[in-house]
């Protein structure tokens, strides 16, 4: 019964078996994931227009979308000169004038718009894009991304490692913690969105008002200094649980006599969490960044229904290009970006993480 | 085995029974009440065409979701729906998909009857598009009661309605802190663009866009109706109006806590309904006037279209005529409120029986002012974006310098329509 | 005395920490649940309440929402399609996902990277710019709508099941295999008559996590299902809703409606959380 296999058998056996075990995969990739990415890589380099009607032509421009979506330039901004040749001060804000940016950027062949200022040496200079609006929304996607990826990761952790331990009520809370994730995404945008609402029939209007911060007529969407802040405390509370789901599973992959010989030398909480449980955890740890950070990358729900028009997520602009717009190949560009940003990330994640080796 | 041989022999002969019939798909909103009228004018429809059914799809109400499944639909050139409820700043974008239904019986007859107005804006290169369905327009709703109190008329110009919204919220918010002015659409969203718009022009300052394709919005006029409503945000409006859509807006009005409101015509009955705070207490006007001594109302509305994809167009164009036609509008206007298109409908006695805020709409309709969509097509949602965008930032005080702010939207405009600009 | 008055601060603050994280996590349903109960006037009150309350701040307590989403059998139609649809999804990724996991996880071949990166990039795109190609895709083949979901979910529920179950099978101790293939199993036996009850707790957590991302998706849902209105699922059925007149929004229809469909997940959690724990301690771990 028991029959030596030589070992280079044993291997052409692993790798033929690996080919058969992987084939369905590749035959789910073929079916569903090839032509439509393939469409959108090809008519990132046209000038398509969704649902355009047989009239409609549609050319091969190159890379003309990415060179709209992507070009910048950067021009000095002159000074507001009196009669007297000295720079204008406003009465207002007590800052010195300088021309309005759109009086300087360039705009033939291409019309650069406003992105930002910045002071260097004395001088005021203006960054011009060609498309502001989707810098704009690449730059939120990535503060949005790394600061709700982090405090989930943190929270994650955390949530894991108090479900895990043992304590009354736990069941309950493993249970409960679920929940946000469980609520349908569209409708738990409109739960904060009603939550969130300008006036004291909102919740948070009601509490600032009712402790006397503010006169409770915040409008949370609207400020930009509130919209942020906003999105990624919803997407922190509608995310956790996946974190800390993932996070909860990869503990049981750690044995318990490991804690109980640690338990021996007389390590502290702290230290075994850093000592045992976090290297271990590193490849759970990493799987679930990349699936989160991919996510938070594409995020669109919370956007669309929250911020509308008012502020992009890379997503939410790729669907108004889409939809409002019908720049078919404009958005495809667009959605090859995302691509790219987020095979950059997984890349550094997985490496960093040393998951790939082995 | 036998029972599957049978109810396999059943679905083919219901499958051949079907290709028999005729069946026109239409696509319709997913309101409670307009949906079942829209039903039963379907049913109606099958009862007097034996030879055809007719169905009628829900789609979702939020405008973008709506949108972007016909786009689907036409992308995919599917013959699956044939009829099309469409909005009316769609015309103009999706005419390539639409057979022009001046080429069918009964059309003309038909539209001759409705608001020029609205037969005009769904009229694209000299074909008609859409038939005008029901039709929505700007209204300024007003507490009576209040106005009583403090001995004030209804405003007529944008300076009354400030001077009346100042004097009664003082009076009236030692008893209520969360009693404002005026309550209107503020965040940066195409109902932006609505009330944007009737400032605008009741201010003289043109429709953004003009019919004959120039750029009139950097003018002295459009600057200073913005500069004046930016002055009621924190004032007569709450701050946070610049966050309000429509139902933010109602929101406020039917709790009790504005005297005044721009809404269009839905929020009369919910106002109105038994546990409303406003019931019996308010009214509705046409909106105040600026320079231009008028007020006036964006249009907006729904209209039907045939799909140039379906396979039985001249079935469908029939379909829709019913829909549209006068007794369907009739019924339509009794019993759900929706707003005829048809001009002879506002002296029907038994609508006015049953709605007698249709006469009083009627001024409103007839002088309401179409967006600049179809002119702008098939550009109108980033030309309406940039607007709205525009008027936000000044709203919120991103912006200081308004006519600059015009100015860099003319610009903006030109670059996305290629049109000319006057400055 | 000090030491474990320290002990009695510390414990403390880890319970005040943990109310304070599970609070912010319920907090939002709790305002949905008590938004589901009030009627329309009552959302529009100022200041809001905790509680339903009548203007004149008495208790009272609205029922017609949830009435509202049961008064035909549509909701609870697209109940039963989200189920299937959902659950069919789950099975069919935890399958290939595991098999695919198995090789890139414990077997030796080449290209390994290549195929996990690959499988990766099917799901690196927004979903708004594949949806039309896949749209099309579908009208071509003339599927309907529910294996539509199905298969297009798995452009989602694919990579993530693929990937989380290969960590998992990595971190195995390699003796458990080679013992096994001394006792003479072939890869395969090994695969799923030891490896595979080992990694239950994963099995669990990624199968709980893909049901409900696809339970949750709206997009694809909503342009498969366009012409096809018996087969809508939750989220498509929800962003119906309508109010009796346009533009009025039934938002409390809307959150009664969140609370329901969020209790069958609940249930599902309930009855498999044990699981998530329970998996290792039951066999032996160590090879």
């Amino acid at each position: 019964m028991k029959k030596r296999v030589p070992r280079s058998n044993l291997e052409k056996r692993e790798q033929r078996l690996a080919l058969k075990l992987l084939l369905p995969a590749f035959v789910v990739l073929a079916l569903v994931a090839i032509y439509p990415l393939g469409d959108v890589l090809f008519t990132s380099f046209t000038d398509r227009e969704f649902a355009g009607g047989e009239e409609v032509k549609t050319n091969f421009i190159g890379f003309e979308n990415y060179a709209n979506l992507l070009g910048i330039t950067i021009v000095e901004l002159p000074p507001v000169l009196d009669e007297n040749e000295n720079q204008v001060i406003n009465e207002k804000t007590g800052e010195p004038e300088f021309e309005r940016a759109v009086k300087v950027l360039p705009r033939d062949p291409h019309r650069y718009k406003e992105l930002f200022q910045y002071n260097w040496f004395g001088k005021r200079y203006v960054v011009g894009a060609r498309d502001p609006v989707f810098l704009k929304s690449v730059g939120n996607t990535l503060i949005f991304s790394l600061f709700s990826v982090f405090i989930e990761t943190i929270l994650g952790i955390f949530i894991a490692l108090v479900v895990n331990s043992n304590f009354k009520g736990r069941g309950a809370l493993r249970t409960t913690m679920l929940v946000p994730w469980a609520v349908i995404t569209v409708v738990s945008a409109r739960i904060w969105e009603y939550m969130l609402n300008p006036g004291t029939s909102g919740f948070f209007n009601m509490v600032l008002f009712r402790l006397g911060i503010s006169d409770g007529q915040i409008s949370f969407l609207t400020d930009p200094s509130w919209q942020m802040p906003s999105m990624i405390m919803v997407d922190v509370w509608k995310t956790t649980p996946f974190m800390a789901l993932l996070i909860l599973a990869g503990l049981q992959l750690i044995p318990k006599d490991l804690y109980e010989a640690a338990q021996v030398d007389g390590a502290s909480g702290i230290k075994r969490f850093f000592r045992i449980t976090l290297p271990l955890l590193k490849p759970t740890i990493a799987v679930a960044l990349v699936f989160r950070t991919l996510d938070a990358l594409r995020v669109f729900d919370v956007f669309q229904v929250l911020l509308g028009k008012k502020m992009y997520s890379m997503a939410s602009y790729n669907y108004t290009q889409l939809i409002n717009y019908r720049q078919m190949g404009y958005s495809s560009a667009v959605g090859i970006i995302i691509f790219i940003f987020i095979a950059i990330f997984a890349v550094i994640y997985i490496r960093m993480m040393g998951v790939d080796s082995k | 085995m036998k029972k599957t041989l049978f109810v396999l022999l059943l679905t083919v002969l219901f499958a051949t029974f079907a290709l028999a019939e005729t069946v026109i798909t239409v696509a319709a909103g997913a309101v409670g009440q307009e949906l079942e009228l829209a039903k039963d004018a379907a049913a109606k429809y099958m009862d007097m065409h034996p030879g055809v059914t007719v169905n009628v799809l829900e789609t979702p109400d939020l405008a973008t979701d709506r949108l972007g499944l016909y786009l689907q639909f036409f992308e995919a050139e599917s013959p699956e729906v044939d009829v099309y409820m469409i909005d009316t700043i769609w015309p103009g974008d999706l005419a390539a998909h639409l057979v022009d239904l001046y080429q069918f019986d009964g059309v003309k007859e038909l539209v001759d009857t409705m608001f020029p107005a609205m037969v005009e804006n769904d009229t694209v290169d000299g074909k008609l598009v859409a038939i005008p369905w029901f039709t929505d327009a700007g209204l300024l709703y007003y507490r009576k009661d209040l106005l009583e109190k403090y001995g004030l008329e209804v405003p007529k110009t944008w300076d009354d309605l400030e001077n009346a919204a100042k004097i009664i919220m003082d009076g009236e918010k030692k008893d209520n802190p969360d009693f404002w002015g005026f309550v209107w659409q503020g965040d940066a969203y195409e109902g932006l663009t609505c009330d944007a718009l009737e400032w605008i022009v009741s201010n003289g300052g043109g429709t953004i866009i003009s019919t004959d394709k120039e750029i009139t919005i950097a003018n002295e006029k459009a600057a200073e109706i913005i500069d004046k409503a930016a002055g009621w945000v924190g004032t007569i409006s709450p701050n946070g109006v610049v966050g309000m859509p429509e139902e933010g807006a109602r929101a406020v009005w039917q709790a009790g806590n504005a005297v005044f409101m721009r809404n269009w015509p839905y929020a009369y009955s919910l106002s109105n309904a038994e546990d409303s705070a406003v019931a019996g207490k308010f009214g509705v006007s046409p909106l105040p006037a600026g320079d231009s001594g008028r007020g006036a109302a964006a249009l907006g509305g729904w209209q039907l279209a045939v799909s140039k994809y379906s396979e039985n167009p001249e079935i469908a164009v029939d379909v829709a005529l019913y829909l549209a036609g006068y007794e369907s509008q009739k019924n339509r206007a009794i019993v759900g409120s929706l707003n005829p298109t048809i001009e002879a409908l506002y002296q029907d006695p038994e609508v006015l029986e049953a709605t007698p805020i249709f006469g009083e709409l009627y001024d409103v309709f007839v002088n309401a002012v179409p967006r600049p969509s179809t002119v702008s097509a098939p550009n109108y949602n980033e030309v309406s974006t940039a607007f709205f965008q525009a008027v936000h930032s000044v709203l919120t005080g991103v912006e200081t310098d308004t006519m600059a702010a015009l100015e860099e939207l003319a610009l903006d405009l030109e670059d996305i329509t290629g049109f000319e600009i006057i400055w | 005395m000090n030491k474990r008055s320290k002990k009695v601060i510390s414990k403390t603050v880890f319970y005040i920490i943990i109310v304070v994280i599970f609070v912010y996590m319920l907090f939002p349903f709790y305002w949905a649940l008590n938004s589901s109960f009030k009627s329309e006037n009552q959302l529009m009150q100022t200041p809001a309440t905790f509680i339903p309350r009548d203007t004149d701040g008495n208790v009272s307590f609205y029922f017609e929402n949830y009435k509202a989403i049961f008064r035909n059998n549509t909701f609870v139609i697209s109940i039963l399609n989200s189920t299937l649809v959902a659950g069919l999804t789950t099975i069919i990724a935890l399958l290939i996902g595991s098999f695919a996991a198995f090789a890139l996880g414990k077997l030796r071949f080449k290209g390994k990277k290549i195929t996990l990166y690959l499988i990766l990039a099917m799901t690196m795109f927004p979903q708004v710019t594949v949806l039309s190609g896949l749209y099309a895709m579908i009208t071509t083949l003339g599927l309907s709508a529910r294996p539509s979901m199905i298969i297009t979910y798995l452009i989602f529920t694919l990579p993530f099941t693929t990937w989380v179950l290969t960590s998992f099978f990595k971190e195995l101790p390699v003796e458990i295999m080679q013992s096994a293939q001394v006792d003479g199993a072939t890869p395969f036996q090994t695969f799923y008559m030891i490896l595979l009850p080992l990694t239950a707790p994963a099995l669990v957590t990624t199968g709980l996590l893909s049901f409900i991302a696809a339970w949750n998706e709206y997009l694809f849902a909503l342009t498969f299902t366009s012409v096809e209105p018996a087969a809508r699922t939750i989220p498509v059925a929800i962003a119906l809703f309508s109010g009796q007149i346009a533009r009025q929004e039934p938002f409390g229809e809307i959150m009664a409606a969140a609370i329901t469909v969020t209790i069958p997940v609940v249930v599902l959690v309930l009855i498999f959380q044990r699981k998530i724990v329970a998996g290792l301690t039951a066999g032996a771990v160590k090879g």
